[in-house]
């Protein structure tokens, strides 16, 4: 996969690819150099964002975030040390640094961040970098399938995070985390805790990948390696156990918490370290074992106790440093055979001797065999397991147990099996890595060993002060290698056991569970493609009902919603006041006569089929409206309306002499429906009318208009004076419409074809943009 | 004579919408200019009637005597009666222009902005139209009266 | 005080004139981009005076309020006209490489000129009447550009857009005929006062109502907003863009307007209505949009969708709904009108904007891409992005009043406007073309290459801005919500009195 573009001659990825490692780097130091201080005292600095929201940039710097941010910053350094030379050539390979630089970005900023909203900002830009990663190899569709996956997945549980992140802030009156934690107790007693909790859930176990929302991460893994190594393992991934052990002093120790934890958590565990066995594809197979560990991790945080928070921090660590190590050494496995299949491989150690050892390390410790970091952990794992009480305790050891003695096995299958026995046949002829790709595994699997053989120092300055912050109150963090014969070793000696007959039966498991798989109906990468495929049925249809791309249907639902919206506000609110009051003043004949004339105008231009009846009708109402004016002391306007009417039925006939005849009709069943949506229209419009009417009249614009008219603006005819002083603006406005209308026609007809279109008129656009081609 | 006017005007709106309302855009148009010509008497109306009493002032006076007929309204309908004549113009060559290009005035069968991609009934297949809307047969399309009544175009010729 | 109101209408219209005298020499494209610029830097003059003031008003012709007619510039109005000023530099720049002789011959620039002013005049008017004409002046603007050219996509679009925008500006006439028969009043203003002296509460409200349809056809809210998705695909790009940057912005500004000024009597009922208006037309469009195959309709659905977030904020009338309705309203404009150019440069250099004929933009023209992602991980509202704080401040203010399917609503059609978002780029950016053209920047000729990218590179900074530094913005949407819910500053800047 790595070999088959165009390569640009650049020596470790040019300056882009300097950068990216320094940058890291430097970050690094300067984290390690802030340890002795932070482990001591917790800091909050930071600045001003947007106060007037109540969000800040503030950082809060504790035993966790720091923890967290030496992990970013140290694996990112061998990372993007390891890319350089894994992608340097690369065409895009400046892209994906920027990338990989938003993304670190991104998760510092949400491991540092004192301020739940800029925390959730944060959150999003891993998401969107994530995205932005995995689709890499953009011209293939799975890449493209699997980020998409992944950002719909995890910005799903995104959203609903900062939903829950809203209330929260809002119960607890501000969104510095300093000012949440410390009102845990009033959190939990609130009765809006349970939403908060699950609305936190659904952010955290999306990102972390939690049954049943794990499917995204393996799909995930068509993002290049070391992306695999430092964001679906190492970091971006742990960003939802990182949310849960911070917000553990608001929102931890209910009910309600140890069990959704340690249920979705145990579960989790369990169900990936069998699927990890099921794998043949070495990535796949660590792919599986990181679910696991986020399971575990879920799991303790859960579990609450201060030996459970321990246990998780230092598993935190210890997963961190073997699973990039590991992640990192099948990529130049990768690189340099051709293939990452359990079945293929074989016999390494001769030909990639370093590259074994890393292996070796990391595994050792995956395993959980001392005298690993691994081993603790383990250990520290059933401790805190066996120390829960009831139910618990059997629930978290057994689950603990089964995990283990998983990666026992996995162990074997991705760092002892490839690499022992005859050299097999590979795509590649098998060779050693160069070495910035091989520093990486080997610093991360040394530093296995020697924290594994100091444990003092893990304690002292990472797991102490986390711990710490998690758990919200001091206590020593004693970490050891060997605890005397107890419980906890008993069952460590069980797991290798266990594990060491199960490794010798692998490949057998292995078949049994694929048959398993594919016979079983739940899949839940299918039942996504269901989802989606849902969705968009969902969308096209009920797109198809609303916009049918016939004019009717609009133009029929938008007087219907008119009718019923106002219609049913004026019966709602009571619109007609006291009523209809009829005084039967004297109504002259003509009256009469002209109102007769404008109705029938109107039904006549309703229902004849002839056009030029039509236009005739049409004439006759805007005769009758122009009487109306004329007889209510209107007669500039009913001048006015008479040209205007006379311009229009000569337009119209002129027009309509080019135009088809009418009976271009609906059917009779639309008929009687757009009759109904008329009648209600039109008996609306009456009852509206008459309320108006039967309110109490202001004049008294009119009444100014009137005083004013003569002697300030020198106009008797008051309409007039209102035209051309009062509301000029108006007249204006008027002015440029009609010059609008007349360029716009013209422009319109211009161009107007005889009676066949002529290709000018097929695509404007494109005809444009010829034009402008030729033009310039 | 309000009450009645005010009926008048409710049979003005329901003509007016019923012809918007059909799919012919001819009928649209008168429709439009009923619903115009309502819309006018509404604000007419709503700054009450008076008989006989244009708003002049007469020579020599200052403002004028007695009562007359409210001024605003009326400057109102004209500003509205010329900007309704502007649009109704420009709507008139936009029909016309479009009869010219699309050969209808049949509102159904203008479906190139928002094509439906079931095998197009309209006798104007359109290369440019983008394709790839949902497969969709337009439930509101009534198919017998498309197929027998004649197009516009048809019936000129 | 009074010029600095009327610049910002007189500017264009002076440019339209001279535009469109020279039309037929390149002298008039230039002038069109002159008089934006001019037009830029009155209404910056505009805002630095209300940002003094507060609000200014002028009275036309020197008739005081209520009897003349007035412009006002409050903080909502001045920053829609500058909102306004910027998106039609844009346009118009960018217009220089897509516009053809053929189009401008024909008043291309006089027509795009005449709907900035008459865009801007709904902005400042204070007078109900007033808002009409500039109402019809921007439609007959509208309608003659987007039949420009004159296509049968684009007559037949426009047929839709023409006939249903006319059926809302009658059903506006006739709702300020009625209004005034209640009232005797036509100033905005003056209304706020004597609508709490209607007896008939009830007869008020079914004419707010009246108002809430025909506002709400123009803002194309759920279920009027047919014209839109009708039409908006089928102009020249340039059109595209300023039409869904600014068209319904005017329709969401005059409810904003009317329902916090005129209409705010029934809130119980008026704004519950509205609410689920609102929340009716942002699932609705979202899902329009991700039915949709082609990239410049599922923008213009996308608009839809959008429109519903800004009238949610106003339909909660909360300062904090409020803030997120003006926020929604700056940001939207500049994202949207942004995303229309990217769709147009796609277009010109990948052949289409239909997404089964696009691909390759990722890798061929990468500098597309990233200002792709810009704006539309914006609307999708993706911190630290415009889009995040005012999807944030809307759905913090839904949250706040307990209303948890109303938020619960935006949630998810923020995730589904993310699909759609996606559903471009994972058509038209990341695969290959189906044709195997390389749609390269560097294709295009260089002059082309500015005018087309520098009102796409402007408007993306403005979005990083706003997203990275939104606290002034914040502020200056409090500001404008606290007069828009207390409009005792408004009222009396108008009519010169204490009310």
């Amino acid at each position: 996969m790595a070999d088959d573009y165009p390569k640009v001659d650049r020596v470790m990825g040019g300056a882009s690819g300097w950068f990216s490692i320094a940058l890291p780097a430097v970050l690094f130091l300067y984290f390690l150099g802030l340890v002795p201080q932070i482990a001591e005292t917790p800091q909050v600095r930071g600045i001003e964002w947007v106060p007037s929201l109540g969000i800040g940039l503030s950082v809060l710097l504790d035993g966790l975030s720091l923890t967290f941010a030496l992990l970013i910053t140290g694996i990112g350094t061998a990372v993007t040390l390891y890319s350089a030379r894994y992608l340097g050539q690369h065409p895009d390979y400046p892209r994906f640094v920027a990338y990989l630089m938003l993304f670190m970005v991104g998760m510092l900023g949400l491991v540092l961040a004192g301020n739940l909203i800029s925390l959730f900002v944060f959150w999003e830009v891993t998401t969107i970098a994530s995205y932005l990663l995995i689709g890499f190899n953009a011209d293939s569709a799975k890449s493209r399938r699997s980020a998409l996956q992944a950002l719909l997945v995890t910005g799903t549980g995104g959203l609903i995070l900062l939903a829950g992140m809203i209330v929260l802030g809002t119960v607890a009156g501000s969104f510095e985390l300093v000012e949440i934690l410390s009102q845990g107790e009033m959190l939990r007693d609130h009765p809006w805790y349970l939403a908060i909790l699950l609305l936190f859930l659904a952010g955290a176990f999306t990102k972390s990948a939690q049954v049943p929302f794990h499917f995204w991460l393996p799909n995930a893994m068509a993002a290049p390696t070391p992306v695999s190594a430092y964001l679906h393992s190492a970091t971006m991934v742990k960003a939802g156990v990182f949310l849960l052990a911070r917000m553990n002093p608001a929102l931890g120790g209910t009910e309600a918490w140890f069990w959704m934890l340690t249920l979705f958590g145990g579960v989790t565990a369990v169900f990936a370290s069998v699927m990890s066995l099921r794998q043949t594809d070495i990535k796949q197979v660590l792919a599986y074992t990181t679910l696991m560990a986020l399971g575990t991790l879920t799991m303790f945080i859960g579990a609450g106790t201060h030996y459970a928070i321990m246990a998780a921090m230092l598993f935190l660590v210890v997963h961190s440093l073997y699973k990039a190590a590991l992640f990192l050494m099948i990529g130049i496995v990768d690189h340099a055979t051709g293939t990452r299949e359990t079945g293929v491989l074989g016999g390494l150690a001769k030909a990639m001797p370093l590259t074994g050892l890393a292996a070796a390390l990391a595994a050792v410790s995956m395993a959980g065999i001392p005298p690993m970091v691994g081993f603790i952990g383990k250990e520290f794992m059933y401790k805190a397991g066996l120390g829960l009480g009831g139910f618990g305790a059997i629930w978290v050891t057994v689950m603990i147990f089964a995990a283990s003695v998983m990666m026992f096995v996995v162990a074997g299958i991705v760092a002892w099996k490839p690499f022992r026995g005859e050299l097999r046949q590979t795509p590649h002829a098998a060779h050693e890595g160069p070495w910035p790709m091989l520093a990486g595994p080997l610093v991360l699997g040394a530093l296995s060993l020697i924290f594994g053989l100091f444990p003092g120092i893990l304690a002292h300055y990472f797991v102490g002060p986390a711990t710490h912050a998690v758990f919200g109150e001091v206590r020593e963090v004693h970490l050891y290698l060997w605890g005397g014969i107890n419980m906890a070793l008993v069952l460590s000696l069980l797991t290798f056991l266990a594990g060491w007959l199960m490794y010798r039966r692998h490949e057998a498991i292995r078949d049994r569970l694929t048959r398993i798989e594919e016979g079983s109906r739940v899949n839940f990468d299918a039942g996504w493609d269901r989802v989606l495929d849902g969705l968009k049925a969902l969308a096209a249809w009920q797109t198809r009902l609303i916009q049918t791309g016939n004019l009717q249907t609009y133009m029929a639902v938008i007087f219907a919603s008119f009718t019923i919206l106002v219609g049913a506000t004026f019966l709602l609110r009571g619109g007609m006041g006291s009523g209809i009051n009829y005084q039967a003043d004297g109504i002259h004949p003509i009256q009469w006569t002209v109102l007769a004339l404008i109705a029938m105008g109107a039904i006549l231009a309703t229902i004849t089929s002839s056009r030029m009846t039509a236009v005739a009708a049409l004439g006759v109402v805007g005769i009758g409206v122009a009487l109306i004016f004329i007889m209510f002391s209107a007669p500039d306007v009913a001048i006015t309306q008479l040209l205007v009417e006379v311009l229009v039925v000569v337009l119209v006939a002129l027009v309509m002499l080019r135009l088809p005849h009418l009976p271009v009709r609906s059917a009779s069943g639309f008929r009687a429906g757009h009759a109904a949506i008329a009648a209600a229209f039109g008996i609306l419009s009456t009852l509206v009318m008459i309320a108006v009417l039967q309110t109490p009249f202001d004049r008294r614009l009119t009444d100014f208009f009137e005083i004013a008219s003569w002697p300030e603006a020198h106009g008797r005819n008051i309409v007039n004076v209102i035209l051309v002083d009062f509301r000029a603006t108006d007249t204006f406005g008027e002015i440029v419409v009609v010059v609008i209308a007349a360029v716009g026609a013209y422009a319109l007809l211009r161009g107007a074809p005889g009676a066949r279109p002529t290709p000018e008129d097929e695509e404007p656009a494109q005809v444009a943009a010829a034009d402008k081609g030729e033009k310039v | 004579m309000e009450l009645l006017l005010a009926l008048t005007i409710g049979v003005l709106m329901a003509s007016s919408v019923y012809l918007m309302l059909d799919r012919n855009v001819i009928r649209f148009l008168f429709g439009l200019i009923l619903l115009s010509n309502a819309a006018n008497l509404v604000i007419f109306l709503s700054g009450r009637l008076t008989a006989g009493a244009p708003p002049l002032i007469d020579e020599g006076a200052y403002a004028p005597t007695g009562v007359v007929a409210n001024a605003l309204p009326q400057a109102l309908v004209l500003t509205a009666i010329v900007i309704g004549f502007g649009l109704l113009a420009f709507t008139l060559a936009l029909v016309y222009r479009t009869y010219r290009s699309l050969g209808t005035v049949n509102s159904d069968e203008m479906r190139l902005a928002e094509p439906v991609s079931a095998p197009r009934t309209t006798p104007h297949p359109d290369p440019t139209a983008a394709p790839g809307t949902p497969p969709a047969s337009d439930p509101t399309l009534d198919k017998t009266d498309a197929t027998t009544t004649p197009t516009g175009g048809e019936a000129r010729a | 005080m009074s010029w600095i109101l009327v610049n910002p209408i007189l500017i264009p219209l002076v440019t339209a004139v001279l535009a469109y005298l020279f039309r037929t020499s390149p002298a008039g494209r230039w002038i069109s981009v002159a008089g934006t610029v001019v037009l830029l830097f009155a209404s910056l003059i505009l805002m630095g005076e209300v940002l003094e003031h507060g609000v200014i008003a002028g009275q036309m012709s020197n008739w005081q309020a209520p009897f003349g007619i007035t412009l006002v510039a409050d903080y909502l109005g001045g920053v829609m006209v500058v909102i306004t000023a910027i998106t039609a530099m844009a346009t118009v720049i960018y217009t220089l490489a897509e516009i053809p002789e053929r189009l401008e011959r024909l008043g291309f620039h006089a027509l795009l000129q005449v709907l900035v002013a008459a865009v801007c005049g709904a902005f400042l008017t204070g007078d109900l009447f007033n808002l009409y004409v500039w109402f019809e002046v921007m439609l007959i603007s509208s309608f003659g550009l987007l039949v420009l050219g004159g296509s049968k996509e684009q007559l037949d679009g426009g047929i839709k857009y023409v006939t249903l925008n006319l059926v809302s500006t009658i059903m506006f006439l006739s709702g300020i005929g009625l209004l005034y028969g209640i009232t005797g009043t036509l100033n905005m203003a003056d209304l706020h006062l004597a609508v709490r002296e209607v007896e008939n509460a009830g007869l008020l409200t079914t004419i707010a109502v009246m108002f809430m349809v025909a506002f709400g056809v123009k803002a194309a809210l759920f279920p009027l907003f047919f014209w839109l998705p009708a039409s908006y695909h089928t102009p020249p790009v340039a059109v595209s863009a300023i039409f869904a940057g600014l068209l319904t912005k005017v329709g969401v500004y005059a409810l904003i307007r009317s329902f916090t000024l005129i209409f705010d009597q029934d809130v119980t009922f008026t704004h519950t209505i509205l609410l689920w208006l609102a929340v009716a037309t942002m699932v609705t469009g979202v899902l329009g949009a991700a039915a949709m195959n082609d990239f410049r309709r599922i923008l213009s659905f996308h608009i839809i969708s959008q429109i519903g977030y800004m009238v949610l904020g106003l339909a909660l009338f909360t300062p904090l709904g409020l803030v997120g309705a003006v926020f929604y309203l700056v940001h939207h404009i500049i994202v949207k009108a942004n995303l229309f150019f990217v769709a147009g440069v796609a277009k010109r250099i990948g052949g289409s904007t239909d997404l089964s004929r696009l691909g390759g933009l990722y890798a061929h023209a990468p500098l597309l891409a990233f200002l792709f992602l810009i704006p539309a991980f914006s609307l999708a509202g993706f911190p630290p992005l415009s889009g995040f704080w005012a999807k944030y401040v809307v759905v913090k203010a839904a949250l706040d009043l307990e209303m948890w399917f109303v938020a619960g609503a935006s949630l998810a059609v923020g995730l589904l406007t993310i699909y759609s978002m996606t559903k471009i780029w994972g058509a038209a950016f990341w695969p290959k073309h189906p044709d195997g053209i390389k749609p390269r920047l560097g294709d295009l000729p260089a002059g082309e290459r500015v005018a087309l990218m520098a009102p796409i590179v402007g408007l993306a900074v403005l979005t990083c801005i706003i997203g990275l530094f939104p606290e002034p913005f914040v502020q200056f949407a409090e500001t404008s919500a606290e007069q828009l819910l207390d409009p005792t500053a408004y009222v009396t800047t108008v009519l010169g009195v204490q009310p």
